[in-house]
């Protein structure tokens, strides 16, 4: 089981911060193309799933499955958007993700005065606390499954 | 407002300790509760360490050394403005700017005590800081 990567976006579509432990297959575009793909990707995600919705919406858009990954998600009030791509072997993580915006997120970059917001995160506090706390992870494991 | 730039920086910071003097002139007064606490100035400087550090920051210094002549030296190993901007050796620059008000503090308490002093920080590696007391003798 194992964690692949991570990204996290603002309300506005940058990408405050991205990681990856366990990828071995790269998009084939600029970073910059795949963030955009990935945040539109949600966006158009979320607006399906709240619209064809056969019954009220509780939580809106949670995850998707391939046949060799699936991709969570999560969103804030603010728009704070996390986004982890696991192997299929992990059940639902939304404790994780909002425990990677209240912990690490909002302790280490919102309430640190030198962070200005709305950038890519360059506290290298939270990217170390953050590779910490994936890695301890229970579904994480040094080798990809 | 002061302006940006170094002339500026100075004279922001020296807004800071001001601000953090007058505070500490406050906490000063109200914070001790026994008469016969302070005996001798270390028992001020342990003070500050304790029950001042206490009612700002929920926590206590972690060491205060003298050299027996007017000079301490009080260590946070995790000072509470640091904590969450780093652990290491980024924004090592921008650091003193958020000590300067605490500076004031001390020197306030210190003032309401009868004690005339000058004091600075200095942070080697975040979130670790050292404050100097200076005592100012007449």
């Amino acid at each position: 089981m194992t964690v692949h990567n991570l990204y996290l976006f603002d309300r506005n579509g940058v990408c405050l911060h991205y990681s990856e432990w366990h990828r071995k297959k790269q998009a084939g575009i600029s970073q910059e193309e795949e963030f955009k793909l990935m945040y539109g990707m949600l966006f158009s995600i979320r607006s399906f799933v709240s619209k064809m919705s056969p019954l009220d919406m509780k939580d809106g858009f949670v995850a998707f499955q391939t046949s060799r990954y699936k991709l969570h998600y999560y969103e804030t009030p603010t728009g704070i958007k996390v986004v982890m791509n696991t192997d299929l072997g992990v059940g639902p993580i939304r404790d994780v993700l909002h425990h990677i915006y209240s912990a690490l997120y909002v302790e280490l970059v919102v309430k640190n005065p030198l962070c200005p917001l709305g950038q890519t995160v360059q506290s290298e506090l939270f990217r170390s606390r953050l590779d910490s706390y994936i890695r301890s992870l229970p579904f994480f494991s040094a080798r990809a499954g | 407002m002061p302006q940006p730039g170094p002339p500026g920086q100075k004279t922001s910071l020296l807004v800071l300790e001001g601000m953090g003097f007058r505070v500490g002139q406050a906490l000063g007064e109200r914070l001790p509760r026994e008469m016969l606490a302070f005996r001798e100035e270390l028992d001020v400087l342990k003070f500050l360490c304790k029950d001042l550090w206490g009612a700002v920051f929920q926590k206590q210094m972690d060491s205060l050394r003298t050299n027996h002549q007017g000079t301490y030296v009080l260590q946070d190993s995790s000072f509470p403005l640091l904590v969450r901007m780093g652990s290491g050796l980024q924004y090592l620059e921008e650091a003193p700017k958020f000590l300067a008000f605490t500076c004031g503090l001390l020197r306030g308490t210190l003032s309401t005590l009868g004690i005339k002093s000058l004091v600075t920080a200095s942070v080697a590696a975040l979130p670790a800081c050292k404050f100097q007391v200076v005592i100012q003798r007449s």
